[in-house]
């Protein structure tokens, strides 16, 4: 007997071909020189024959695909006759009925090899060079299309494909995908897991109907892709290209090559096809002692990196001018205040903050608000993810090197695991314990030796727009610190969701679960890019045993949130009003109104306001009309505070008597003006002389801006506009029963 | 077994959530999408929360001819005219009740056999948001089966002689003597399959029962494992002794709930009469087995594609070779026979070669079980002797055409084996005879069709069937079904055009040539056969 042969010797198209066993005769043919089409194909992919365009006729009943099958001794195999050519013709005919043609890739390169096959097959007209581009259309000289018509009667029993339906998705903000051009080879699929282990795109769905699909069916910005660009580069047809529009340069700065970006450290990992993709959108830039880098409320789009050197982090805009309770005002009104204090109520009941988170590593202190930033630290993070204005001014503080990125770039490093793991290293470092102190609650924890075993334990967690961090009714295992972004604290009520709180970079949550070992009493989602720092219940608990203090006072706080979940709970509308639902007004706990049949418009409402608040006022007398009632445009406190989402120096803010504060270090960028619905936030302006960041010891006059709202006037008994009104024509009411008692009146 | 999981998180929730899903990912150690990709391809799983009520109506040509579109119609006015919201209608594949069409499923439970009014009832209840008893169905064909070789009270017999024998080479000899074929329709040698098991070299491999029963028509099997349980869990304890596999898994449609429970029942009791478990009958060799409930699909029932969803896997077929007589379950050895195949093991080991060779009639060997349904007076399930004629069973099992009208065709296999003229209704059931008539004789799930039945309709809604239950895997079955589907649909309004033939020609032989597995090279036999024996039927359909 023969010993296995580790060779196999066949015929293809009459030519004897030997190989070593395992070839697949696809392989055979194309190291002989024999071209067999494919398209689900691709080495070094595994083949998977599913397209069927490279079927061969081996003598078996029915045509083998021979990317898949392997070569065998003694087989005859044809790859080419007029049968065979007329079933590939059939199959790429097939999926250029459901495929536009020209697809972006066919537009961009010609490359789209079903449209290559196509026009090969004579199906489509090449594509002429330097003619205009046609529209993309779907077309079949005897295939009815699907991607054209809808609505044909043809088509009303079933239903289109889940591609087409799907249609195109820009989430990615470097990759475009077009269901509509995919043929289903799977080649991305392969491209993800096989060749680079990321396990994001699947296929999902059956028959006809079958798509790709990221993780649980999400777009393709929110799911967990890495932006490798592997499945581009796989992609046979423009179901998966470069986002032409994610090349956007950064003007000032060098300009990195691949080769460059490889040798810094936090690049190494990423695809160079990614990085070539993206040259332009990352820079070096290189500044004095002395020179600005950006400034506290300018918009931006970009994140810094620090490579070399040190930079200060401090806020430029004055203290105050927002919360004037500490000041001292000169106005008439005002005099009398302390006759009119009836609450005893702190206004700052939650204890002070030491500490104005920004979006940097470091937070600022209140009283000396200036920090260090150092090699290796990144800043501008939520300026360049979210566009949200720049939260300080950051100074060199000696000669540095600076990366400046956009968006795309700074993404796929947060996907970096070498990246990622040296900011969470110097995170744990550097500022875990100055984070965890900045937390009024936890001002105690100054202990090193707990901070250094703490340090090690904690899970530093990433979470996309939309995802959940917690969900009410779970079991509590951990206690969360926001490190960036903002949340939104939610409870779901047999009316619809509650919004109970946003909470942002320095606040917390979880520990009401951990404290009594209840369920979750609401759901915590992230609302931006957010990161936290997740304290598992066996540390969080070691954390209550080692600080004997902190379980009481937690204790405490926790139970002030649940009063007012309670509160809020019950203060939500169970009836439905439907003018009051119309403007808004269901979500205001509390309204200034002005009776008008008995206002005379002497304006006293105003000139008080404005006594009480350092000479501007927060009332503006006009607003929406309800009834014979003038709405004034004054803070309704909603129970959905959407003004509160995205401040990027926390300063506004929710307080325990559920009041819309906004902090004395607003920084003026009017973010919150603009997303209060009702415009009943105003910026105003004032003039001050401060210190010129770019030129040291020089101040200089500016005018600056801030943010107010009504504060209710909460440190008095009543409002001042209430009090002052001579005609009994200004009332603060709660909302929702006033305007219940007024339509059952109505009846 | 993610497919098993999905089911527990199913049950629990109503629908599997997203949360469950990463969490399954997490706890098998694959990709989120996998499970993702897995519980969107079964219809048996819910990915979003499940309606007030879920009423779907079979679809399918054997319910199709005798009112299913009527029903449809009707449970549609009933929905509607109650304005309550929230409740799923739509249409379902072949529940395997065509002896009792029109079928219904009420949430995901099977109503057949009943009046149109009993039918409404049960809808208006389910829209009143009631809760439905299911309805359970007894043995529907009539005893005493030659595939059951004992009499009362016995069982087994021929698995305790072969484990005291152990003469495993003798019983695949009379396995090949007696010339069994695959049942299930593709007629492979079924001692061939078993030798090649037996054969390879390996500690581990399995013996699969497939009772996953999912082509349009198709209900014997229903029967058998209603009735004579207690022969397929021999059967494959059989083959478990003969390959030397240790697991038997029996794949069974999520919709038959009572042969889930009639198989678990018996499986159980062999457990515990010592025929099963780590001494298999006293053999000295290990051989377990249990049931496993499908996610639902046709196509599973393509032998790789069930594999695959067993390993909680997408269930598209594999490419072949390698087949799984090689490479099966978990890349191990694998017996996979259908639940008649199985069946008839004891009765060739216990009554001999000869005696099940001299079942047959006309010239052909053996016994099969068919269902037979359409437009004849008493559908049901018969045991046959191979060689009946499709005369005998149309008119004198099942009692002739309703409303004594004329036979107008009859399909001898579900859609798979087309349509064939009343003018060849005498041809016996034979695997050569009916491949030599351009036929199969296919799984033996015969459909009468009277006189005044539009053909092309017909044909139309069987790829429909196909279209629908295609995995989607490979190019010609994915898009060439519909495209069919689309030509068919156009035709049936009577908008055909003339080269419209040619591209069904056209697509019918890419179909056949090159789709992967058996699915996609049957999808054009309704429409071809029409075009060969009907073929002024679909001349009248041409503008």
């Amino acid at each position: 007997m023969n010993a296995p042969s580790a060779t196999v010797t066949l015929t293809i198209d009459g030519k004897d071909v030997t190989v070593p066993k395992g070839t697949t005769i696809w392989e055979a043919a194309q190291g002989n020189g024999i071209d067999v089409p494919v398209l689900c194909h691709k080495p070094p992919l595994n083949p998977v024959g599913v397209c069927r365009v490279c079927v061969v006729d081996v003598g078996a009943r029915v045509f083998a695909a021979s990317c898949v099958r392997e070569a065998e001794n003694g087989m005859k195999v044809t790859t080419s006759h007029e049968r065979l050519e007329r079933n590939r013709k059939t199959l790429v005919e097939m999926l250029l009925a459901d495929h536009p043609a020209p697809c972006e890739k066919h537009k961009q390169t010609h490359t789209c090899e079903l449209e290559k096959l196509g026009e090969r097959y004579g199906i489509l007209q090449p594509l002429a060079a330097g003619a205009p581009v046609p529209e993309p259309r779907f077309w079949s000289p005897t295939f009815m299309s699907r991607g054209v018509a809808p609505d044909d009667a043809h088509f009303a029993e079933d239903q289109s494909p889940r591609r087409l339906q799907k249609g195109t998705d820009f989430s990615n903000p470097s990759i475009a995908i077009d269901h509509r051009a995919c043929i289903l080879c799977d080649r991305c699929v392969r491209a993800c897991t096989e060749v680079k282990h990321n396990n994001v795109i699947g296929r999902m769905g059956k028959g006809y109907s079958a798509s790709i699909s990221f993780d649980v069916n999400l777009p393709m910005g929110g799911s967990s892709c890495v932006n490798c660009g592997e499945c581009m580069i796989s992609c046979p047809t423009g179901a998966i290209t470069s986002r032409q529009e994610a090349g956007v340069q950064l003007e000032t700065g060098d300009k990195l090559t691949v080769d460059e970006m490889l040798q810094i450290p936090i690049f190494q990992g990423i695809s160079s096809e990614f990085l070539k993709r993206n040259e332009g959108s990352v820079v070096r830039r290189k500044f004095k002692k002395g020179d600005v880098i950006c400034r506290e409320g300018e918009f931006g789009s970009t994140a810094f990196y620090l490579l070399k050197g040190t930079a200060d982090v401090f806020l430029t805009t004055p203290m105050a001018h927002v919360k004037s309770d500490k000041k001292q005002s000169a106005g008439f009104f005002s005099k009398f205040k302390h006759l009119l204090a009836g609450k005893k109520e702190d206004p700052r009941e939650e204890g002070e903050r030491k500490f104005i988170p920004i979006d940097a590593p470091v937070d600022l202190s209140l009283d000396n608000p200036i920090a260090k930033l150092n090699e290796g630290d990144l800043f501008g993070e939520m300026t360049c993810l979210t566009f949200q204005p720049r939260s300080a001014t950051v100074r060199a503080a000696e000669d540095c090197e600076m990366l400046e990125m956009l968006r795309s770039v700074l993404q796929v490093l947060q996907k970096n695991k070498k990246f990622r793991d040296q900011l969470d290293a110097n995170y744990r470092e550097r500022a875990l314990g100055q984070h965890l102190r900045s937390v009024p609650i936890f001002s105690a924890i100054d202990d090193p030796k707990f901070i250094d075993q703490l340090k090690a334990r904690v899970e530093l967690l990433h979470y996309d727009p939309g995802q959940p961090i917690i969900r009410e009714g779970e079991e509590g295992d951990a206690f969360y610190l926001i490190r960036v972004g903002c949340v939104k604290v939610s409870k779901s009520l047999p009316g619809g969701e509650m919004v109970l709180s946003y909470l942002s970079r320095g606040e917390y949550f979880g520990e009401m679960a951990l404290l009594d070992r209840s369920p979750r009493m609401a759901s915590v989602i992230a609302l931006d890019h957010v990161e936290v720092v997740r304290i598992r219940k066996t540390d969080f608990d070691f954390m209550l045993g080692w600080f004997e203090d902190l379980r009481p006072k937690l204790e405490a706080e926790a139970k002030k949130r649940k009063e007012m979940t309670e509160r809020m709970t019950r203060m939500a509308p169970s009836t439905s009003l439907d003018d009051f639902l119309a403007q808004g007004l269901m979500h205001a706990q509390s309204l200034l109104l002005l009776d008008l049949e008995r206002c005379v418009r002497c304006d006293e409402c105003v000139r008080a306001c404005s006594d009480a608040h350092d000479g501007v006022t927060r009332l503006v007398r006009e607003g929406l009309r309800f009834d014979k009632y003038l709405v004034a445009t004054s803070c309704r406190s909603c129970l959905d505070p959407l003004c509160m989402v995205g401040c990027p120096v926390g300063s506004i803010r929710r307080k325990e008597s559920l009041e819309v504060i906004i902090e004395d270090w607003c920084i003026g960028c009017g973010l919150c003006a603009q997303q209060c619905p009702y415009g009943n936030i105003n910026m105003h302006e004032f003039e001050s002389n401060k210190a010129d960041p770019s030129q040291p010891g020089v101040k200089k006059a500016t005018v600056d801006r801030k943010a107010t709202l009504c504060d209710l006037c909460t440190d008095l008994k009543e409002p001042s506009c209430v009090y002052a009104c001579p005609h009994d024509a200004a009332h603060r009411v709660n909302a929702r029963e006033f305007f219940t008692d007024l339509t059952i009146k109505q009846g | 077994m993610l497919c098993r999981q999905l089911y527990e998180v199913q049950e629990k929730y109503g629908y599997v959530p997203e949360k469950e899903m990463r969490e399954l990912a997490r706890r098998n150690g694959i990709p989120v999408y996998e499970v993702f990709g897995v519980a969107t391809f079964y219809p048996g799983y819910r990915t979003s929360p499940p309606p007030k009520a879920s009423i779907n109506v079979c679809r399918d040509f054997p319910c199709h001819l005798r009112g299913a579109p009527k029903l449809r119609q009707k449970i549609e006015d009933l929905v509607r005219e109650s304005g309550v919201p929230g409740i799923e209608l739509g249409g379902v594949s072949c529940l395997g009740q065509c002896d009792g069409s029109p079928a219904v499923q009420i949430n995901d439970a099977s109503y057949a056999r009943k009046s149109e009014d009993e039918i409404l009832k049960l809808v208006q209840e389910a829209i009143a948001g009631k809760k439905i008893a299911e309805q359970h169905f007894g043995p529907m064909a009539k005893g005493p089966f030659k595939t059951n070789p004992y009499p009362e009270g016995e069982k087994y017999g021929a698995l305790k002689a072969l484990a005291k024998s152990k003469d495993f080479e003798g019983v695949i000899a009379q396995l090949k003597a007696a010339n069994l074929k695959g049942m299930g329709g593709a007629g492979f040698p079924t001692g061939v399959k078993w030798e090649g098991v037996r054969k390879c070299q390996n500690d581990e491999k399995y013996v699969v029962c497939n009772a996953d029963e999912a082509e349009v028509a198709t209900f014997k099997d229903r029967e058998i494992m209603k009735s004579l349980p207690h022969l397929v869990v021999e059967g494959m304890a059989i083959a478990a002794l003969v390959t030397g596999a240790t697991q038997g898994y029996i794949y069974i449609r999520h919709e038959y709930h009572d042969q889930i429970h009639s198989m678990d029942e018996e499986i159980k009791r062999a457990r515990e009469a010592g025929i099963l478990g780590k001494d298999c009958c006293g053999s000295g060799q290990k051989y377990d087995m249990e049931v496993f409930v499908s996610p639902g699909g046709y196509v599973q029932g393509e032998e790789s594609a069930l594999l695959e969803a067993i390993e909680g896997k997408r269930g598209q077929p594999r490419v072949k070779p390698p087949f799984p007589v090689f490479v099966g379950l978990w890349g191990k050895p694998t017996v996979i026979n259908n639940v008649e195949t199985l069946a008839y093991v004891p009765a060739i080991l216990v009554k001999g070669v000869d005696w099940f060779k001299g079942q047959g009639k006309n010239g052909s060997e053996g016994l099969k079980w068919i269902g037979v349904s359409g437009h004849v007076k008493n559908p049901g399930v018969f045991e046959v002797p191979m060689g009946t004629t499709y005369r005998e069973a149309i008119y004198d099992l099942a009692g002739g055409i309703l409303g004594d009208k004329k036979l107008k065709g009859f399909a001898p296999s579900g859609p798979s084996g087309g349509f064939l003229p009343a003018s060849m209704v005498d041809l016996s059931m034979d695997w050569k005879k009916m491949a030599d008539a351009g036929s199969m004789l296919g799984s033996g799930a015969i459909v009468a069709i009277a006189e005044g039945t539009d053909l092309v309709e017909l044909a139309l809604n069987a790829t429909q069937f196909y279209r629908n239950e295609s995995c989607g895997k490979c190019v010609p079955c994915r898009v060439g079904s519909q495209k069919l589907v689309d030509l068919l649909h156009r035709m049936a309004k009577k908008e055909g055009k003339r080269e419209d033939f040619e591209t069904i020609q056209r697509l019918s032989d890419t179909m056949l040539m090159t789709s992967i597995c058996g699915l996609g090279q049957v999808v054009s036999a309704p429409i071809d056969s029409v075009l060969k024996h009907f073929k002024g039927e679909v001349d009248a359909k041409i503008k």
